[in-house]
Formats: structure tokens, C-alpha cells, sequence
């Protein structure tokens, strides 16, 4: 079991003959993933890595049953992108563009409310499944099937936290990377809650970081859900000694709470594990399984 | 982006905002014309122009420049001239800017308005909620950082719609939370319209007026203004992107931005390279830990030129408080072969004087370890995160 994504997943890539697109839909291929075909707008009829390229994700969606998208389109495009997505009413979107405008991302926020489409990133490593699929550009060979699943909004902390898994002797049921942005789609309560939803996943390793109240929304919402599974915290910036910022109308929107380690009082509060160097987590993964 | 107060009211005066009358000065000299074409007779306001909050409670770090802060009002003409020179070419410090402070190049010289009371106005981006979100609260004894951690239930927050207007009874919320006069109402509707507009206008991430004055007869008045871009966004508006300062940002961080590596500085002592922001959050953690600081971090984020790498590492080798280096990647788009590279450029150009701690993982980690360890450079090879910080702490007391 696994959360988003599967074997069964049938994943097409928009701007499949891109150069990125084209490295890492290979790797991905390779990996075992579902890939059923490509978008790239002028270019449908095509073949691009022995699959068929389409002229929109609708035509995609219709000859091949698709129901998941890894988009490789750069930031200037991936409103248009998601926008088709959501209109061809895909389950699932991967957006790993980094340095989408705010604007979009709020326009792409509203238009996602009434769709069926979940949005992961943008500017997100993707999400893997190990032994089964992989939409994005994780170094795959790091990854093992096993029973942690992995929620960060870093992307260089989510190998991180996958390195210590291992080191614990442990695999993942699935690994997501939230996206570094802004804004962002899935965020960690969607995590949290698929998590806990699937029998598989035992405990859960969530990588957070300064900026935004997201980790304190997700303490919220582990504190008051009953069937807790242990999950392990951690929280990048606490050495940050000021914000390069301007103004305090960041400071209001999030009440004066700003720091890394208010985001891990709220987390310990919520009953979370909490460590303070991320090496530390295959020590406290290896105490639950004790 | 961010850009000075004066940018920031011209803009909102462009949406019909008031703001007091005012002229931007280099000299001296220059101040005291501006403030005499704001004002015959005064009072007037001599203003920092640095991209800072509080720079009323700041302090200068030179001796001549007197003890006010970067906010003075000014009564007498003779003092327009005495005052200028101490501002001009001083060092201004903040809450906001660091214990190094800013250089103040240029003053804003403004009429001083006398108004009946303040509040504060704000527009931002509610991140959970993915909306845009005014923010308003009335000022009295307590600023509004003050205001946000003690009373936050002193601050009027109201969701604005994207596209469009602020509706009437969002404005009618606005008047009755600040307990408004009547005859102020016309001027708020276009007060908060204006923000709004401009917000979305340039794809603003943040605009603050703090304060906004309420005049006797009703009009409000921006006393002050801060506007910040989002750098993503800047390719729509190049008439934005005219307005950087490039003397806000110091030498190494230009280059950085140039080759568009993340970069910041910091008071501690080791050079940190990585590839993204949480490990190097994460890494600055790790070395706090070890009671070191760090000098700055570079984010070569996924970058897959290799001269552009070596040039970003040379900025790192060549920073004079780096007493010791961390480079820290984890290869997923990525390749660590190009850091090894970009190393042995780098060190070959400008040396390598001070200890240097590698870890590799990912993409082509071993590829890497082997060139670095044939170019026998005194490279120190970590396996992860924690080996290297103890490494590299280790090293630097030896080479003390």
C-alpha cells in the first residue's frame, strides 16, 4: 500500500519532449513507472520515448485512461498546465517548476477548490512510491519499499530524511516533497491524513522549515485527530538569528510565531516527536520499532 | 524585491493614495531644496532611505551622525543642512537590517503633516489559505510588532478577492474596527482600493503602510510605505525590476544573483554550498549545535553549468570572515560530478586556504569522491550531514 500514488497509477507527462522531461520520464520508465504517454502542445501524433505524445491532456486522458500528470513545463506556463489538468479532471498533478509567480499559484489555488484534481509542488522533488512509481526527479536508488512515510517541504531534506530511514534499516511507503514554495498544493494535513488512511504506513517522518504556519496547522490537526501513528518531526531554521525582511505584515499574518522553534513547540505540543538534528531521526525510527 | 519608501508612495499615489509632498536628496544641499519645494516654512521629515522597518528606533554607527535615528523631524531650516550630513554616507542599524547595518545614499525629504491619529494598513499573502489578506489595526501606545505578539485580537484581518474590488462592506468593516469619522469614508474606499489594486497590479507580495494618518478633515494620508515584489513575477513588470538598488545588496550578492544561486550572509565563520534552502537551514542547525556560526550559504539550487558553479564557490573561497567551508549536496537533479568540478576550478583560481568538508549523496556521488580525491586537493570527505560538521569544526580548531 502506499498513499497518491501506486503500480496501477497510469501517469502522463506534460512537455514530454523537453530535456528535463525527457531525462527524467526515462529514469521514471525505467523505475517501473506507468507511463502511458505525453502532452507537448503542436506536437500530438508524435512518438517521444517510444510512447504517444498528444496535443492536450484531455486527448491524453482519453486514449490512454490516464489519472496522474508529472508536468515538466517551465514556471511561466504551469497556471495553463494545471489548468488543463484540473479540467480533464485528473486525480493527480505533480508540478516540479520552480519560480511560479504567487499570483498564479493563488489563481491555481482557486481554481483547484472545485476539482477533483489534488496539486502536489510546485517546486517539489515529486512523489515516489519505491518499487512502484516515480513522478519527478528523486534520485531513485536511495529509495526502498517499507512501512515510513516521508512528508518535507525541502527537497534536499526529503533524501535526507530518506537516508535516515535506511540507516535505520527502514524502507518507505511513500515519500512526498511538498514544494518550497509560497503556496503550495498538497500540504502537510493532506499528508498527514493519507498517511494515517493507509494500513501500510506505520510511522511517519515530516520535514518542516521556516515560513509559514503550515507545520502549526498540522500540529492542529494531529492534536485533535484520535488514531494517532507515531510521527517523527524536524524543522530547518532555527539558527536563522533575523529574517532578511521587510516590514511586520509576515509577523502579523502568523501572530508573532515565526520561528523554527515555534513551529516545534506547536509540534511537540501536538504530541509529535521532535528532534533538533535531522541525523537524529534513524535513532528515534529505530526506538519504535524497539 | 524589495523597493525605498519614496518608490513605494510614488506608486500608491499612482491609485490615488495621499501622500505627504516630497523630494528624494543625495546632498545636503539637495535635501535643503527638496524640503523647501515640500514646505516654505515646515516642520519637515528627513528620512533614511534604506530598506528597513523601524529606522525611527534605529541608530547610526558613527559617531558624527548624532544620536537620532533614521526618522528625524525637523523644525528649524538651519537644521535641514546639520542633520543631512550626519545621515548621508552613515551607517544605519535596525531591528530589521542586522547588527552591520545600511548604508544610508539618499534621504526623502518630506512636508510634515500633522494628522488627528494613526493606524496601520497592510496588505499580505495568507499562505495556509492561499489568499490575499488586509490587515489593519489602530495605533496608540503600542507599534504594531508589539501589537501582533501581545494583542492580536487588536488587528483586523479581512480576505480580498484576487480579482476585482474591495466590496463596500469590507470597507464599512474597515471604518467601524478603526471607529472612523464619516468624512473619512470616501478616502478609505480609494486608501484600501489603491493597496488592493496595486497588490495585484504588480504582483506584490507585500505592501505596508505603516502609518497611515487621518488628517482633520478626514483624509488619510501614507506616512509611510514599503512594497515588496515577488522576484518570480518580475519578467511582467520591467519597469519593477528598474527600480533595484543594486547598493542593498552587497558585492557577493550580486554575483550570486547574476548566475541566480540563492545567497545570504550571516555573522559566523563557516562558508556553507548547498542545493537547497532546507539543507541549508538545516546545515546552519548542525553548526549552531557546535556553537559555530555561519558566514553566509550559497544554494547552487539545481544547477547544471559548470563554470557558473565554479564561479559561485570562488564567491564562497574568497568571502574574508569564511574560516572554514561545508559543501553539502544531495544530488537528485543535481550532479555531484559538477561540484567536484567546480571545486578543483575554483581552488586552482583563487587557492584554498582554509578547511574544506565535502559530502556527496545522489546523483553521481562517486563519480564525484574520485575526482576530488585525485586532485589532490586537502579535500575532508564526510558520509552525511552530522560526519561533516564535526569534521569541519574539528578542522578549523586544528587550524587555529
Amino acid at each position: 500500500m502506499s498513499i497518491l500514488v501506486n503500480s496501477g497509477t497510469k501517469v502522463i507527462c506534460q512537455g514530454i519532449t523537453g530535456t528535463q522531461a525527457t531525462f527524467h520520464i526515462r529514469r521514471s520508465l525505467d523505475y517501473g513507472t506507468k507511463v502511458v504517454g505525453g502532452v507537448t502542445p503542436g506536437k500530438g501524433g508524435e512518438m517521444h520515448l517510444g510512447l504517444p505524445v498528444f496535443n492536450s491532456v484531455k486527448e491524453a486522458k482519453e486514449a490512454t485512461g490516464a489519472n496522474a500528470s508529472v508536468m515538466y513545463v517551465p514556471a511561466p506556463y504551469v497556471r495553463s498546465a494545471v489548468r488543463e489538468a484540473a479540467e480533464a479532471e485528473l486525480d493527480l498533478a505533480v508540478c516540479i517548476a520552480d519560480g511560479v509567480p504567487i499570483k498564479d499559484m493563488m489563481e491555481i489555488k482557486a481554481m483547484l477548490k472545485d476539482a477533483p484534481t489534488r496539486l502536489i509542488g510546485p517546486n517539489t522533488p515529486g512523489i515516489i512510491t519505491p518499487g512502484e512509481a516515480r513522478l519527478g526527479i528523486f534520485p531513485e536508488n536511495i529509495h526502498r519499499p517499507g512501512k515510513i512515510g516521508i512528508v518535507s517541504r525541502s527537497s534536499t531534506l526529503t533524501y535526507e530524511a530518506v537516508l535516515e530511514t535506511s540507516r535505520a534499516g527502514e524502507g518507505q511507503s511513500t515519500v512526498i516533497g511538498l514544494g518550497d514554495d509560497m503556496l503550495i498544493g498538497v500540504d502537510f494535513v493532506d499528508a498527514l491524513e493519507r498517511f494515517h488512511q493507509d494500513k501500510d504506513t506505520r510511522a511517519i517522518v515530516m520535514i518542516g522549515q521556516l515560513g509559514g504556519t503550515f507545520e502549526e496547522v498540522a500540529a492542529k490537526y494531529y492534536k485533535e485527530i484520535a488514531h494517532k501513528k507515531p510521527v517523527i518531526g524536524f524543522v530547518a531554521g532555527n539558527a536563522i538569528p533575523f529574517g532578511h525582511k521587510m516590514g511586520y505584515a509576515g509577523d502579523i499574518i502568523s501572530n508573532g510565531h515565526i520561528s523554527a522553534q515555534d513551529k516545534k513547540d506547536a509540534m511537540e505540543d501536538a504530541g509529535i516527536i521532535v528532534v533538533d538534528n535531522i541525523n537524529d531521526i534513524h535513532k528515534e525510527l529505530a526506538k519504535l520499532a524497539a | 524585491m524589495n523597493i525605498h519608501e519614496y518608490q513605494a508612495k510614488q506608486i500608491l499615489s499612482q491609485y490615488g493614495i495621499k501622500i505627504p509632498k516630497g523630494g528624494i536628496a543625495y546632498t545636503p544641499l539637495e535635501a535643503k531644496k527638496a524640503a523647501f519645494r515640500a514646505s516654505l516654512r515646515g516642520p519637515w521629515m528627513l528620512k533614511a532611505q534604506i530598506q528597513s522597518g523601524a529606522r525611527n528606533k534605529g541608530y547610526f554607527l558613527e559617531k558624527g551622525s548624532g544620536r537620532r535615528g533614521g526618522v528625524r523631524l525637523i523644525k528649524s531650516r538651519r537644521d535641514i543642512i546639520k542633520n543631512a550630513e550626519q545621515m548621508l554616507g552613515s551607517t544605519l542599524v535596525t531591528v530589521q537590517t542586522g547588527p552591520r547595518g545600511k548604508l544610508v545614499s539618499r534621504l526623502y525629504v518630506e512636508a510634515f503633516n500633522k494628522v488627528e491619529r494613526i493606524f496601520y494598513a497592510g496588505l499580505v499573502i495568507d499562505r495556509v489559505n492561499a489568499a490575499l489578506t488586509l490587515l489593519v489595526a489602530p495605533i496608540k501606545d503600542e507599534d504594531i510588532s508589539q501589537i501582533a505578539i501581545n494583542n492580536p485580537e487588536k488587528i483586523l484581518k479581512i480576505n480580498l478577492d484576487l480579482d476585482g474590488e474591495t466590496s463596500p462592506e469590507q470597507v464599512q468593516r474597515v471604518m467601524e474596527f478603526l471607529k472612523l469619522k464619516p468624512q473619512s469614508a470616501r478616502s478609505l474606499e480609494t486608501y484600501i482600493n489603491g493597496m488592493h489594486r496595486a497588490f495585484v497590479d504588480y504582483d506584490a507580495t507585500m505592501i505596508e503602510t505603516n502609518p497611515v494618518g487621518v488628517m482633520k478633515n478626514g483624509d488619510l494620508v501614507a506616512l509611510d510605505a514599503k512594497i515588496s515584489f515577488d522576484d518570480n513575477a518580475l519578467f511582467r513588470h520591467p519597469e519593477i525590476r528598474r527600480l533595484q538598488d543594486d547598493y542593498e545588496a552587497s558585492e557577493r550578492e550580486l554575483q550570486a544573483a547574476r548566475y541566480r544561486f540563492g545567497y545570504s550572509e550571516f555573522n559566523g565563520s563557516v562558508g556553507c554550498i548547498v542545493n537547497g534552502d532546507g539543507i541549508a537551514l538545516a546545515a546552519m542547525d548542525a553548526l549552531r549545535a557546535q556553537n559555530t556560526g555561519t558566514a553566509c550559504f550559497l544554494n547552487v539550487k539545481g544547477g547544471v553549468d559548470k563554470d557558473k558553479i565554479a564561479s559561485g564557490i570562488k564567491i564562497i573561497m574568497t568571502n574574508p570572515r569564511v574560516e572554514g567551508i561545508l559543501i553539502n549536496i544531495l544530488g537528485g537533479f543535481l550532479r555531484c560530478n559538477l561540484i567536484a568540478d567546480g571545486i578543483i576550478s575554483a581552488a586552482s583560481e583563487v587557492g584554498l586556504n582554509v578547511p574544506l568538508v565535502v559530502r556527496f549523496e545522489g546523483t553521481n556521488k562517486d563519480e564525484a569522491r574520485e575526482i576530488l580525491e585525485k586532485s589532490k586537493l586537502p579535500v575532508i570527505m564526510a558520509d552525511t550531514m552530522e560526519d561533516a560538521v564535526n569534521k569541519l569544526v574539528k578542522a578549523m580548531e586544528e587550524n587555529d
